[in-house]
């Protein structure tokens, strides 16, 4: 039975974060709104100009909608493969076990710049092929997998395979067994995993600069923008448009859910 | 024997992506470190100067110390702020949790850039801060915070609180409950279950997380860039220095390694001690 | 039952995610038929997704003929740029060019961005299949040496004639004309007037102990190599002997107590002056200027006894370009004096061709003195193209300066 301290401390402690944590995005929402070219006070009024702008910026849709599909798709794949090797990692004892583990740690400790320019070698100077989205997805791809990997273990490592067990002593097969038992119990860390992953790809600057074709991504669009700082309010309506519907996606996803467990 | 295929196929995915993306490209990387340029003529000719250069630079290596402390602290700091939020959820919150717990992760999705430059506004000279405290009274003489390494831990504890969380959360939600009653039972105070059921169970997910923050950070450039003054740059903005602006791909390829090597001998350390299974909390 | 929901939940969020993403890249195929790696095995172990996502964009058939009076070019023109020049965003700044293909402008030209000048060297240097490059003049001799750029015809280009000679040379390398001049500037110190009670008159002046605390340099090793070397007397920095290489190492570690902070990108430029804190500003750019003195603050646009550091960046055609119909069709619109006026009045920026100065805003060519262009070169310091060591040198030393703590 849990109980619900909507008062207590802890209760206290978790909406102070939440403040401290939405206080600077609500700033950039208020900025959004300023008649001014500069995120500065005082505020100088109210304009909507900014959004109107900042639809017409093609450019800016454009890596919008880049870094979404990119980051979706590479999130999926950074899941399932990580997944996969998490469920090697905790249910298997296999040579090469730590080796592994340790390689498949190494993309986190390398720093992004330094992986964005090898890649950018083997891609261009060994495989020749040509820079695209695709080769940024392959790259993000490449740093979720440890990622995804170290919270689904954390959760896999919680509970024993006596289920999984089960499930094949009653006949289904072993992938059977992964799919209907295994998943679905660590249902919740892959759903992390995934939003990590999502938002790593989503944010990801220094790599992605290097193997990024004739489409540019988010971050490196606003990057590559700040030269110009006329420009930083429409950055910042995307960005205040990019919170909102996150909210509402939250919101959604929480309607589905109660639906979902209402049985 | 099953076992051995099983295994193939779960790693085999991760493994050639892993090689072929990652490993090859970064003995690629290490072997320029041994180039005298990074491009033409010159790439093409071996040395050993770069390494004589920056062993003898006392400069560069205070700076890969001072990085190393304060991604320490940053980490920390992140820890000690995203527990308690994490155990709040996980035990407080019931059927709300995974909710509740997107609703910290959320502001993550909006750039990072824009995030940081948000706080720059709260914390210079006629920012928020700056203002409210000259509204009730008190005059501070300069910028408050901003330009100096406290503002940099500030703006990388609030980035990375997110993503400290969910490890905690993803290991202290799958501590079995029913410990913590028998403990209960058992004549233990809450607090004391706390410590010596919760935390030492949750451990793993704190080690995680703990890494999760400090290496990276190690490598953290654009947060020092933005807000860390004269004396708020790390390594990382040293590294890409070297790689973006001076082209010196052979520098920027050693400082990476020896980066590496810093972080990689407290891992292998830590590992003598503990099994590096344990870390991953298996 | 409940296991039942689990399951679909699953499927549902997997399922759900992937049809968002095959619906934006459905509607968002404006960029041509996607790219695919063509040696890479991996891809067939780890997207079911990816042949989904080819079969969703449609490729686009460059069948427009009807309604083109233009014949359309083959393959479309890649300019490696900087973010906010290309085409689609400032149409005006390539007048002639926009004109002509406004239909199909985005089939036309494409463009690969950068935010740095040493990022477009890299990419030049490992190939991306760029036409046309633009970076600035201290990196032009690089892009001679290695090879990177093509001679250019000047004959093929109508607006040649309106370019400011001295600066046209700059571009010049072995008697051949390498690059194209466009966009210029200077880079001085800018100064709160009000807030200093003497206003700095030389680069020396900088080191000054009123400003301690309030001096702002540009992050930028080339530029604060130079101005330290400019205020100990050094003519020509970017030529330096090793030992005046540590004379501007120890200049600079005199510098750092009074540093407030290092500006990085240009918002902070318009923004650090407005805070109050900052007072003096080094290597700053003329809009700037003309940003803060349009916005009522009282600043100075320094013209230091050494000289005021000056840029100008421009477009050369890369060596292995085959679309040069389209390149030179692209350059002379771009230098076209309206262009040119455009890119001034938008940007603060000076334009090469002195045709253009007509038709800038008088405010423009006031605060940049755009029509004392017969004294540029003695007021400006336009420094040498900067070989590969020399930069090296300077980056190392401007990286130990910031890391003295």
């Amino acid at each position: 039975m849990q109980r619900r301290d909507w008062f207590s401390f802890g209760s206290f402690f978790y909406w102070l974060l939440v403040l401290f944590l939405y206080l600077p995005i609500l700033l950039l929402l208020v900025f959004s709104f300023n008649d001014s070219e500069s995120l500065r006070f005082p505020l100088q009024g109210f304009t909507t100009r900014w959004y109107s702008e900042m639809l017409v910026t093609s450019g800016l849709i454009d890596a919008a909608k880049n870094s979404i599909v990119v980051g979706l798709l590479s999130s999926l794949v950074a899941t399932a493969l990580g997944t996969m090797a998490a469920i090697a990692i905790i249910r298997f004892n296999f040579i090469g076990r730590t080796a592994f583990l340790a390689v498949s740690a190494l993309p986190l400790v390398i720093p992004s710049v330094v992986i964005g320019v090898a890649l950018l070698i083997l891609y261009r100077l060994v495989f020749n092929v040509e820079l695209s989205l695709w080769t940024v997805g392959l790259a993000h791809v490449v740093i979720n997998i440890p990622i995804v990997m170290l919270i689904v273990a954390a959760r896999l490592a919680g509970f024993p395979d006596n289920l999984e067990e089960a499930a094949m002593d009653l006949g289904t097969s072993y992938w059977g067994a992964q799919l209907r038992v295994t998943l679905p119990i660590s249902f919740p860390a892959l759903v992390a995993a995934f939003l990590t992953a999502f938002t790593t790809s989503f944010d990801e600057y220094a790599m992605s600069v290097f193997v990024i074709g004739t489409d540019a991504t988010l971050p490196v669009y606003i990057f590559s923008l700040l030269r110009f700082p006329r420009r930083l309010p429409i950055v910042v309506a995307l960005g205040a448009i990019i919170m909102a519907a996150s909210v509402l996606i939250i919101v959604f996803a929480e309607r589905l859910r109660r639906v979902g467990s209402e049985q | 024997m099953e076992n051995r295929s099983r295994v193939a196929v779960l790693i085999s995915p991760s493994a050639v992506f892993l090689v072929v993306l990652f490993l090859i490209p970064l003995g690629i990387m290490a072997l320029y470190s041994f180039r005298a340029g990074a491009f033409g003529p010159e790439s093409q000719v071996f040395t050993l100067d770069h390494y004589r250069e920056f062993s003898r630079n006392a400069t560069f290596h205070r700076l890969l110390g001072r990085s190393a402390w304060l991604s320490f602290r940053v980490s920390l700091l992140a820890i000690l702020l995203a527990y308690p939020v994490a155990y709040f959820l996980v035990f407080r919150t019931g059927e709300s949790r995974l909710f509740l717990l997107t609703v910290i992760i959320v502001p993550a999705w909006v750039s990072y850039l824009l995030r940081v430059l948000s706080w720059k506004v709260i914390l210079g000279g006629n920012g928020v801060l700056a203002s409210f405290l000259e509204w009730i009274g008190f005059q501070p003489g300069g910028p408050i915070l901003i330009y100096s390494p406290e503002a940099v831990i500030v703006t990388l504890v609030y980035v990375w609180i997110p993503f400290v969380a969910l490890p905690i959360f993803a290991a202290l939600e799958r501590i079995d409950r029913s410990l913590l009653e028998a403990a209960a039972d058992l004549g233990c105070g809450r607090f004391e279950a706390f410590l010596r059921v919760t935390l030492p169970l949750s451990l793993p997910g704190i080690v995680a997380g703990f890494l999760f923050v400090f290496i990276p950070t190690v490598g953290e450039y654009v947060t020092p860039a933005l807000v860390g003054g004269p004396d708020g740059i790390m390594f990382g903005n040293l590294i890409f220095s070297q790689f973006l602006r001076g082209l010196n791909w052979p520098l920027g390829s050693l400082m990476s390694l020896a980066m590496l090597v810093l972080i990689l001998v407290p891992l292998f350390l830590v590992g003598r001690f503990v099994r590096l299974s344990d870390l991953a909390g298996i | 039952m409940r296991a039942y929901r689990r399951v679909t939940l699953v499927w549902m969020s997997i399922l759900m995610p992937l049809v968002l993403a095959l619906v934006l890249v459905a509607c968002g195929s404006g960029g041509g038929a996607g790219d695919e790696p063509e040696t890479e095995t991996e891809t067939s172990v780890d997207e079911p997704a990816a042949t989904a996502e080819e079969e969703a964009a449609e490729p686009e058939t460059a069948d427009t003929s009807a309604e083109e009076e233009a014949a359309m070019p083959e393959e479309p023109l890649l300019v490696l740029e900087w973010s906010g020049y290309t085409a689609p965003e400032v149409p005006e700044m390539f007048g002639p060019f926009t004109e002509k293909y406004t239909a199909t402008l985005e089939e036309v030209v494409e463009y690969n961005l950068f935010a740095d000048d040493a990022e477009a060297y890299t990419k030049m240097q490992t190939n991306v299949g760029a036409d046309l490059v633009h970076p600035c003049h201290s990196w032009w001799g690089l892009y001679v040496e290695a090879g990177l750029v093509q001679p250019l015809d000047t004959s093929r280009l109508s607006n040649w004639s309106g370019l400011h000679p001295e600066l046209a040379a700059l571009g010049e390398f072995n008697g051949e004309q390498y690059f194209v001049p466009w966009d210029w500037g200077y880079e001085t110190i800018l100064v709160r007037t009000d807030l200093v009670e003497n206003v700095p008159e030389s680069w020396a002046d900088v080191w000054d102990e009123e400003y301690a605390g309030h001096v702002v340099p540009w992050d930028s090793a080339e530029s604060n190599f130079i101005m330290a070397g400019l205020s100990i007397g050094i003519t020509d920095p970017v030529n330096a002997t090793p030992e005046q290489d540590e004379q501007i190492k120890q200049r600079l570690l005199d510098l750092k107590p009074s540093i407030l902070t290092y500006w990085v990108d240009y918002t902070e430029a318009y923004d650090l002056p407005q805070t109050g804190d900052a007072w003096v500003l080094t290597n700053v750019w003329p809009d700037a200027y003309g940003f803060l003195l349009s916005e009522g603050y009282e600043v100075a646009y320094v013209n230091p006894t050494e000289k005021r550091l000056g840029w100008v960046c421009g477009y050369g055609i890369s060596s292995d370009s085959t679309n040069l119909d389209l390149a030179y069709e692209y350059l002379d619109a771009a230098i076209a004096p309206d262009s040119m006026a455009a890119l001034a009045n938008t940007y603060w920026y000076g334009a090469a061709n002195t045709e253009a100065l007509p038709m800038i805003d008088e405010f423009a060519v006031e605060f940049m003195e755009l029509d004392q262009m017969d004294t540029l070169f003695e007021r400006t310091y336009f420094p040498e193209p900067i070989s590969e060591e020399k930069r090296q040198i300077m980056v190392s030393i401007w990286d130990e300066v910031k890391a003295a703590p």
